[in-house]
């Protein structure tokens, strides 16, 4: 254990990245006052000069003149702005493979298995005031993988970052990515070239979701007949073969998995609610939905949610007919829509996107906040854990240097569950600990082959 | 150039001859007396303390008599052994020595004889499971014993430096088959299997052809269904076997019979995972089926330690060590403070490891320079692993966790008489001057140039442009080969990222994903490539985009295969000097 | 040896692809006349001098007559109060290409941004402008009035253009077709372009001497070129005055470099690495062009060289990722804040081809989050950029005598949640219709 260990030891304590056992920076597990802030609860108004508690991980009390607690970590924040931390419903971050493309249905796959959770892109998030995101599996076919909803605790486990208690999730497709896929395949010489996969059209799509529903609901009565069987005492039954691509299609029919849908245009989309309905399950989100304010009583009516870019367009035919306008429009309908990035870039500033809202189709500053935090709880099914500044939900804030919605905002602190994930002041120092750390490494192994004269050599025969 | 065409002269030998190599053709093996007592020498049991001054007999291929004390038997052919130092020879814990390389398999990697690279195209081709309903990549039954051929010449790196035994597997594929232990000599390649098969092997490198699992979330949904077929497969048959009239009869499946001493723990299951999220998932993995689960890898397993510990998990680690690459050019981007730690810690792995309870073996990690293997394990000492346990993570420790300890690891009378006899330190500078494998003599050749210390392969910092959708992405890869494993990671225009899921196949073609963020937003690019010397160029696919194409090159050194570490260290050049 | 190719006919669609002009219909209404205009009880936010709390702004024939506190309101003009409302000078992104390329995935036809070829000094963004384009109704409506729009691609992609974003043909939005000359150098170290390239696969072996060398050769060409220029601008010039000389062979691609090598206009060099940003820079002295960058990603870390060449920056990048993995988080958020600090002269601008030009504001905001005044900040897309491209004179701010390209809006410019009430570009009362709001209006009350 020489020395330049023990600070990179520090320092990966520090960052939470590597070696990973790490304590988050600060705070720790003891309670936590924030004091005289504008407290932005999103449910409940906006509170001026008020206090949070934070206690085991929670929001204990909201209101002003809040004691402090013997021990508790206080933290000044007059004249700032305590938001909720921000929910992203539609990411690919921290994911070591995003496509299981292969297949024209690949419900079988697993986000959670392929999950980083040291990806420094987390703590870039961490740094807009993002404290929970919905993981995805790409749009390359009509049923995708299954979903991973997870707590930014940059630098713990995945088993710790997954959100408890989230419902389980599946990744649908629709459109320009799925029937454009074998366009995009690269052919190697020398390699069978692949058949084109089905579909290649929107008509295929529909078919695709048809036959895989039709197959999961015999295997539903297949597994049911089984479960009777045994009810009814017979001896000697093998239990059927697991089916991992079909159970969790089961899991959608029984309501037990929430179905998130990429899809860009109004046709596609209530295809797709129609398909579902004729299943009887329900889509639980519409993801970018660009055209949905084209169809927004049918999304209404169905309770599907939606999930937009704020004003991404143009980039493919698909978005041409996008508007900024569209997450007014759902919203005004009854539709609960937010604001999503699929970027590692654009979720860090998700604030600012919720902002255009306010200028694009008049949403007030709550509904525009509500669009990156509680109605992105709602469309994960975790509402009553997080999304808003409410005793008893979890402690996962923004603590912020200005209003979110100001351009010139920028985040001092995140918290999830009272423990601090990104500080701006620790950032800072952090730097210099880097640099020196490199600094060191780089002369260590400088120094260290410098003494390669002592590698050993060639053996040789000896007579 | 001489080295692929020796390869081709020894092909060719094999090809034609009805036995495995030229040398056996002009032995005469069978009736030469085999009894030989090694005098006045230090003796290392590793089983026991070591002996100053003894002796040590081989009679039969078997350890006879070892001792301060020991009478030299009349028939036995003396070496004195003063000034020398007697060892079990050393076990290479994993690779594919013995399995034959791919022609036009790249050399990088280990080449021939290292590690998992040597199990390249023929091999894979070969290794095709009978009647099987899985596609090459899954197929568990493959054997590694059906692919052996002795050859010396491969054998003569591994044993210049000591190796006398290794556990040889297909390395290729996802399910790759039942590995063996192996003799690191012998007239063919049946006479060098010391136990077959030894374990279920399990990369997790998405298959190349383009089909089901392509991704690395494919990659563990298919190794799950085809676990829970298997038991379906036992329980559907089990029933079958106790009551056969009124049941449809079950169809044999040799996929899934492979698998079931994997499922009843009475094979152990091999899980390549370097990482901690390797790790972790390969535990995971491991848990969900009740596993009997071994490692191999592990350069981040001190991070899992407790885990390992807790759940009795061994460790085949590798000491191929990451080394630093020479630098790109000017403008490449420094490498990431993660990618320096990684240097940093690699040879205190083993000292953590041991300190922590975890049981760990050493193998030689597709390094393509034998001697790193031995200077690696005593880099290992230098930072802080005990001498003894080094020595024993090479030969009891590994024989245990493979099994034969009852047969090999230790200087025991009754063991298999596989020695290293050395002037020196065997982990310190020493020399090797003679083995004995299976009680016969083994002389210490130079390796051939050229056939173990090849061209690095992918190994390397590369200046590459990506072009995409009308713009240029200028970026550094940071590329490391480990076999047919292709690891690293890219810096530049398109954000940092490391690559996943990446490997290369026959004919130099590499594949990896990467997580790219775009105006458009975050994405996965599947990057397709040739590697020619220096250069590589390739396509890279992205849903939703025109594929781009991208091409960079790697500097060479003079004198020096590309990517080897720099002597001395050139830190980059700092931004805009030219 | 194994080759890579595609099955995705990129070629063939290079090569069919038309420069097709894709209207996908018309949806930016045209501007009204160039009349007298007050607007009254505005707060003015002047750029060049102090804010004035409630004043007038006079516009007539397309310029600013009037700025001021207790400024008289002529007889006849169109009065607009604007009470509770704030005036800018309009903003000026200029980094874009817009009108360029509508759809980039899937609509070839619809995307005129590279020629093909490598030096194409001669393309000129001004003939490849769609002044119907979507992205145009969508941008000014944020109270971008003007940008500058430029071609990519290549070595010498073309010729930028600076543009009012009103107008229903390219001359009536010109305010300069031959703005500047655009240059992306091949890079050091691996040159991309020619090698990365789409024939890249089917090049046989390369090594870094190699492409090094492919790499001089094409840096030599330019040169070549450049000299060229600079001597058939001096035969024209002499055959003018003397006509006895040999009447020089007329040749369009020389003659769209003349301006650029006599330093008459700029050029943008687009750069963003530290080395290809001073390699740049030292490359247009060498040649004696007149650089600008534009990207300028890591520009801060050699800022003082900037400074010493008087070369600008055209900040494409504030809101990339961090490209390095050891990056603090906002190394590009705080990149203007350092090169104020330096004094480099820079603007920000979107680096978008245009359908996200609108988010300009919000970018400089979020500099100005990261320690850009924010004076300094709404600077960088008003009177910097303009000055930039020598048209600080009669573009960026609101005084008289300049351009009446004017942004009444509900607060501070730079928010996101800020309005337009009034948009004025070249003396014209421009309505705020935009492809977005015609489908809100279409579909917001569909039952």
């Amino acid at each position: 254990m020489n020395r330049i260990f023990s600070l990179a030891t520090v320092v990966t304590l520090a960052a939470g990245s590597l070696g990973a056992q790490a304590q988050p920076v600060a705070a720790g597990a003891g309670a936590t006052l924030i004091k005289n802030a504008t407290v932005l609860t999103v449910t409940k108004g906006t509170l001026k000069n008020a206090d949070v508690l934070i206690q085991n991980g929670k929001i204990a009390q909201v209101g002003a003149n809040i004691a402090a607690p013997a021990g508790a970590t206080v933290i000044d924040a007059t004249g700032k702005y305590l938001m909720p931390g921000i929910i992203d419903p539609h990411t690919h971050m921290m994911s070591d493979a995003i496509n299981e493309g292969s297949l024209s249905v690949t419900s079988m796959v697993r986000i959670q298995d392929i999950l980083n959770p040291t990806a420094v892109n987390i703590y870039r998030a961490l740094a807009g005031g993002v404290t929970s995101i919905n993981i995805l599996h790409g749009s390359a076919n009509t049923i995708g993988g299954q979903n991973a909803t997870v707590k930014l605790k940059w630098g713990e486990s995945v088993a710790t970052m997954m959100f408890p208690g989230a419902p389980p999730g599946i990744k649908f497709a629709l459109g320009e990515n799925v029937t454009r896929k074998n366009q995009n395949q690269i052919i190697v010489v020398g390699q069978p070239t692949p058949p084109r996969r089905y579909p290649i059209s929107r008509m295929g799509q529909e078919q695709v979701l048809q036959d895989a529903f039709t197959r999961a609901r015999d295997y539903k009565a297949t597994l049911d007949d089984y479960k009777a069987r045994v009810a009814k005492g017979e001896k000697n039954l093998v239990a059927p073969r697991r089916d991992l691509e079909l159970e969790p299609l089961v899991e959608v029919m029984e309501g037990k998995r929430l179905v998130h849908a990429h899809g860009y245009r109004s046709d596609e989309m209530l295809m797709l609610l129609n398909v579902a309905e004729e299943f009887g399950f329900k889509i639980q989100t519409l993801q970018h939905g660009l055209e949905g304010y084209k169809i927004a009583s049918e999304i209404a009516k169905h309770g599907a949610g939606l999930s937009s870019f704020a004003d991404s367009w143009s980039y493919k035919i698909e978005a041409y007919d996008a508007i900024p306008y569209n997450v007014a429009i759902l919203m005004r309908r009854g539709v609960n829509t937010t604001i999503n990035s699929d970027s590692d870039e654009r979720v860090r500033r998700l604030n600012i996107d919720a902002a255009k809202l306010v200028r694009y189709g008049g949403l007030t500053e709550d509904e525009a906040l509500a669009t990156i935090t509680i109605n992105g709880a709602q469309q994960l099914g975790v509402a009553d854990k997080v999304g808003s500044i409410e005793v008893g939900k979890d402690a996962d804030l923004g603590l912020w240097n200005n209003h979110p919605l100001s351009v010139y905002a920028a985040v001092d602190k995140t918290f999830i569950e009272g423990k601090v994930f990104f500080d701006r002041q620790q950032d800072l120092v952090m730097r210099d600990q880097k640099a020196k750390e490199r600094a060191e490494l780089e002369k260590a192994e400088a120094s260290a082959s410098t003494r390669r004269g002592v590698q050993p050599v060639l053996p040789q025969e000896e007579r | 150039m001489i080295a692929p065409f020796r390869r081709m002269l020894v092909g060719l030998a094999a090809g034609l001859c009805p036995v495995p190599s030229l040398t056996a053709q002009l032995a005469t093996p069978r009736s030469v007396p085999a009894t030989y007592a090694i005098t006045n020498a230090r003796l290392v049991p590793v089983s026991s303390p070591a002996i100053e001054k003894g002796t040590i007999v081989v009679r039969d291929g078997l350890i006879a008599a070892i001792g301060a004390n020991v009478a030299i038997p009349g028939d036995a052919r003396v070496i004195d052994g003063s000034g020398l130092t007697v060892y079990p020879g050393l076990i290479d814990a994993f690779g594919a020595l013995g399995v034959p390389a791919a022609s036009g398999q790249p050399a990088g990697g280990g080449g021939r004889g290292g590690g998992a690279a040597a199990a390249g195209g023929p091999a894979a081709t070969s290794a095709r499971g009978a009647n099987s309903n899985y596609p090459v990549g899954l197929q568990p039954e493959v054997s590694v014993v059906e692919l052996l051929r002795a050859d010396d010449d491969a054998f003569s790196g591994p044993t210049s430096v000591g190796i006398t035994t290794a556990l040889s597997g297909t390395g290729n594929g996802i399910f790759q088959g039942q590995s063996a232990i192996i003799n690191l000599a012998g007239t063919d390649a049946n006479a060098m299997v010391v136990k077959a098969p030894v374990a279920q092997h399990i990369g997790f490198t998405p298959l190349r052809t383009g089909g089901y699992p392509n991704s690395l979330m494919g990659v563990f949904a298919a190794l799950r269904q085809q676990f829970l077929d298997a038991q379906h497969y036992r329980d559907v048959k089990a029933a079958y076997e106790r009551n056969p009239r009124g049941m449809t009869r079950p169809e044999r499946d040799p996929s899934l019979e492979a698998l079931l001493p994997a499922l009843a723990r009475t094979q152990p299951v091999v899980m390549i995972a370097s990482t901690q999220r390797e790790i972790e998932r390969a535990l995971d993995l491991a848990k969900e089926f009740g596993l009997r689960a071994i490692i191999a890898g592990g350069s981040e397993a001190p991070a899992v330690a407790a885990r390992l510990k807790a759940e009795n998990v061994p460790v085949l680690l590798s000491l191929n060590f990451p080394r630093r690459a020479a630098s790109a050019s000017a403008d490449a981007d420094p490498e990431p403070l993660r990618v320096l730690r990684e240097r940093a810690e690699a040879p205190k792995v083993a000292a953590k490891l041991a300190q922590a309870g975890v049981k760990f073996a050493f193998q030689s990690g597709g390094l393509s320079t034998w001697t790193d293997v031995t200077g690696n394990a005593q880099k290992a000492i230098e930072n802080g692993l005990a001498a003894d346990v080094a020595l024993r993570a090479f030969t009891l420790q590994s024989a245990e966790i493979l099994g034969v300890s009852d047969r090999l690891g230790s200087l025991e009378v009754g063991k298999i008489a596989n020695l290293a006899v050395t002037r020196g330190d065997l982990l310190d500078r020493g020399r090797v001057t003679q083995l004995f494998i299976d009680g016969r003599p083994v002389a210490v050749r130079l390796p051939t140039v050229g056939a173990n210390a090849g061209a690095p392969g992918l190994t390397g910092t590369w200046t590459v442009t990506v072009s995409l959708d009308g713009s240029d992405y200028a970026t550094t890869w940071s590329l490391r080969q480990e076999g047919t494993r292709l690891l690293g990671s890219i810096q530049g225009s398109l954000g940092p990222i490391e690559i996943q899921n990446g490997s290369i196949g026959a004919d130099n073609e590499l594949r990896f994903s990467a997580t790219i963020t775009l105006k458009e937003g975050t994405e996965e690019a599947t990057f397709i490539g040739t590697l020619d010397g220096n250069a590589v160029r390739g396509r890279l696919a992205i849903v939703g985009h025109t594929p781009g194409t991208f091409a960079g090159t790697r500097p060479q050194r003079a004198g020096a295969p590309g990517g080897g570490p720099p002597a001395g260290n050139t830190p980059r050049t700092p931004p805009g000097a030219r | 040896m194994t080759r890579v190719r595609l099955i995705a006919a990129a070629a063939l669609a290079a090569i069919v692809a038309q420069p097709a002009r894709a209207q996908l219909g018309s949806y930016n209404p045209p501007p009204g006349p160039q009349k007298t205009f007050a607007i009254i009880n505005a707060r003015i936010v002047p750029v060049s001098g102090p804010e004035i709390a409630k004043g007038t702004v006079v516009i007539s024939g397309g310029r600013i007559q009037a700025v001021g506190a207790s400024v008289a309101v002529p007889t006849g003009a169109e009065v607009i109060d604007a009470t509770g409302l704030h005036v800018y000078p309009g903003m000026m992104d200029a980094g874009t290409s817009i009108g360029l390329s509508e759809i980039s995935q899937g609509a070839n036809a619809t995307v005129d941004i590279s020629e093909v070829g490598s030096f194409n000094p001669n393309a000129m963004a001004y003939y490849g402008l769609n002044p119907h384009s979507a992205h145009i109704g969508v941008t000014r409506v944020v109270g971008i009035t003007h940008v500058v729009t430029r071609p990519t691609g290549g070595i010498l992609s073309g010729q930028a253009a600076l543009v009012n974003l009103a107008g229903s043909t390219a001359p009536q939005m010109a305010i300069n077709r031959n703005l500047a000359l655009v240059i992306e150098l091949p890079r050091s170290g691996f040159g991309g372009r020619g090698f990365g390239g789409f024939f890249a696969a089917q090049q046989g072996p390369a090594n870094t001497q190699e492409v090094n060398r492919t790499r001089e050769r094409q840096l030599d060409s330019l040169r070549t070129m450049l000299r060229d220029a600079e001597a058939y601008g001096k035969a024209l010039d002499a055959y003018a005055k003397d006509k006895s000389l040999p009447r020089p062979r007329q040749d369009v691609v020389l003659a769209s470099l003349v301006a650029a090598v006599r330093g008459q206009v700029p050029v943008l060099m687009v750069a963003d690495r530290a080395s290809d940003i001073k390699e740049a820079v030292g490359f247009a002295e060498e040649n004696k062009l007149r650089p600008i960058i534009v990207g300028g990603r890591d520009a801060w870390q050699v800022a003082s060289f900037l400074k010493d060449h008087d070369a600008p920056v055209l900040v494409t990048s504030v809101l990339d990722l961090p490209t390095r993995e050891d990056d603090p988080y906002d190394v590009n958020y705080g990149a203007p804040a350092k090169l104020a600090q330096a004094g480099v002269r820079f603007a920000i601008t979107s680096g978008d081809a245009g359908a996200e030009a609108r988010n300009l504001p919000y970018i400089a905001g979020m500099a100005a989050a990261f320690g850009l005044s924010r004076e300094d900040a709404l600077k960088s897309v008003t009177l910097w950029p303009a000055q930039i491209f020598g048209v600080g004179d009669k573009l960026g701010t609101i005084e008289v005598g300049k351009v009446a390209n004017l942004v009444v809006t509900t607060g501070d410019i730079l928010e996101a949640k800020t309005d337009t009430k009034f948009l004025f570009i070249d003396g014209r009362l421009v309505p705020l219709e935009s492809k977005h709001t015609d489908l809100n209006n279409k579909f917001k009350d569909r039952p």
